[in-house]
């Protein structure tokens, strides 16, 4: 079953565009990552399924249901992080995670139980005052109030912002976690190494379009290999520009880099004429096959 | 529920304020009224020597002024200026507080529906209003009562003492009705305070020019107190415009809200 599905979704602001005939199918038990840079329609798609803001046209459905319909009847089982997190700064931690559950059917020992889990876990101090939290631990307070009644559907908005990275690995093994046990992810984010280590799939957005849906692993591995070469001596790189399937060149002194799609003999075949000190053959991350997807586009 | 109730909490201290300054306003100032009644002739003298234009902007009739509902009607031209105020900022707070204080996104992404939302508000914001006038009347009524044991007709003070109520509800209803036409109010007060005021000077103005047709935009002239005393009873077309406009503003929000779009923080 498809757990979120979105036909042709598009939304306007006024006259301008916020997304366009957004097609998505998350699968259920699927990390799914969705990059662009910021204002590509990231949170739009996001905040129109949550129901924050409603859709010009085309629809949606999260669990088989029509999001405009059956809004609060879905959300039982959403769990929800946005980049930036804000609560009421008069109560303490505790209590808004307690309000935070009181929304929820679930049981609410069992809710409570939870909270102390995760707040321990993360290091969180729950007696303390939301107003007096800082940054960081504010996001951690967001952390809890999303996943504290165990949803099967985890929506992430850029959520890393202001986690330390020792927080930010505890929030994935988290996220792993209840992906294991069955919960499905939609991680939004325009840090692509974070989407390259969580996710399975991928989506790229970009001025409001999904202009490529595909697996991490082929998105990775069969589109292009990264060549850094270092020479024993100066040499002339015009040969480089001029074989085909390279791409994003960059030279300096004797060293060379570039990004090559295409048959790896005909490149081995033009270096071994020349003297070489070191040579590194790599995946390239995803912001690099991403910035390709950027520039073919403009080009 | 839970959002009636966490709105109620949020709310303690400050009703609790606007408890105790309007107690202690009514208590004080009727407390003064035998010293005032001793000397009717030279306080009546007073009045009279005061211009109409003052006398029917302070609300003060001198057929009636020398009963207690008339002593009454006088400070009550001020408790329902601070009570409108009260009323407003509830109001307005409804949406407004959440969008402030960008928690808008944390309340609508829980499974509640909007309506729901506004609903817990509202009723949170009536109940607090009717704690207030509970106490508001009893202050009064138990003082009122100490001050004039004779002649005091429980019911005609009841009635005087709801208005403040009635006033209330128009206020909330605006205030709710603005916080969601109007975005990004930063404090309600903002809000609040130039409305009620700017009512309250329309009636003022109305009432020293002398025209009548003022009473129909002035929710602070719908109770005249005159008519009261006179009639024993409300203007009924009075009672009618306040539901009729309570009712579409509160339908209006709860529509406008449903549909509206909440952007992301930026």
């Amino acid at each position: 079953m498809n757990i979120i599905e979105t036909k042709k979704l598009t939304k306007y602001y006024g006259k301008s565009l916020g997304i366009i005939d957004v097609d998505l199918s998350i699968k259920e038990g699927e990390i799914f990552g969705f990059i662009g840079p910021n204002g590509a329609g990231k949170s739009t798609t996001i905040r129109t399924l949550l129901g924050l803001i409603h859709p010009s046209s085309g629809s949606a459905t999260i669990f088989g249901k029509d999001i405009t319909k059956f809004g609060p009847e879905i959300k039982e089982d959403i769990g929800y992080l946005p980049s930036e997190v804000f609560y009421y700064d008069d109560m303490k931690v505790i209590d808004l995670l307690k309000y935070s559950g009181s929304f929820y059917k679930k049981d609410q020992s069992a809710i409570l139980k939870k909270i102390k889990e995760l707040a321990e876990y993360l290091n969180l101090d729950l007696k303390k005052k939301i107003d007096d939290l800082s940054y960081g631990n504010k996001k951690k307070v967001g952390i809890i109030q999303g996943l504290l009644h165990e949803p099967k559907l985890i929506i992430l908005d850029e959520p890393t912002g202001g986690l330390d990275p020792l927080m930010q690995q505890r929030f994935f093994d988290l996220l792993r976690e209840e992906n294991k046990k069955g919960a499905t992810i939609l991680f939004s984010s325009h840090i692509l190494i974070e989407v390259q280590k969580l996710c399975d799939r991928v989506a790229i957005i970009k001025d409001g379009a999904i202009i490529k849906i595909e697996d991490i692993k082929n998105l990775t591995k069969d589109t292009h290999k990264k060549f850094k070469i270092e020479f024993l001596n100066r040499v002339d790189y015009q040969q480089f520009t001029d074989l085909k399937g390279v791409s994003g060149l960059i030279s300096d002194g004797n060293n060379v880099s570039f990004l090559y799609k295409g048959n790896i003999n005909e490149v081995i075949k033009m270096i071994s004429g020349f003297s070489i000190v070191n040579l590194l053959v790599e995946e390239p991350d995803l912001e690099e096959v991403f910035m390709h997807y950027y520039q073919t586009d403009k080009k | 529920m839970n959002v009636f109730f966490r709105e109620f909490k949020a709310y303690r201290k400050s009703t609790l304020i606007w408890i105790l300054s309007l107690c202690t306003l009514v208590v004080v100032f009727l407390l003064m009224y035998p010293a005032f009644t001793k000397d009717v002739d030279v306080t009546r003298e007073l009045m009279a020597g005061l211009p109409l234009a003052v006398r029917s902007a302070l609300d003060i009739s001198l057929q009636n002024f020398f009963t207690i509902y008339g002593f009454f009607a006088y400070l009550f031209t001020f408790i329902s200026l601070a009570g409108a105020v009260q009323a407003m900022n509830l109001g307005v707070g409804i949406v407004s507080k959440e969008d402030s204080g960008k928690t808008v996104d944390f309340l609508l992404t829980k499974p509640i529906s909007r309506a729901n939302v506004i609903t817990g508000k509202l009723l949170a914001a009536v109940s607090l209003l009717l704690i207030t006038n509970l106490f508001f009347g009893l202050a009064s009524f138990i003082t009122a009562r100490l001050m004039s044991a004779a002649n005091f007709d429980s019911r005609l003070f009841l009635l005087i003492i709801v208005v403040l109520f009635l006033i209330q509800m128009l206020f909330l209803a605006l205030g709710l009705l603005m916080s969601v036409i109007i975005h990004k109010i930063k404090l309600p007060i903002v809000v609040s305070l130039p409305t009620v005021f700017s009512f309250f000077i329309v009636g003022m103005l109305g009432a020293i020019i002398g025209n009548d047709n003022v009473k129909y935009i002035c929710p602070f002239k719908f109770y005249d107190f005159n008519y009261i005393i006179n009639h024993g009873y409300y203007d009924a077309k009075f009672l009618i415009i306040e539901a009729i406009f309570v009712l579409l503003s509160i339908i209006f929000s709860y529509v406008l809200y449903i549909k509206k779009d909440i952007r992301a923080v930026s």
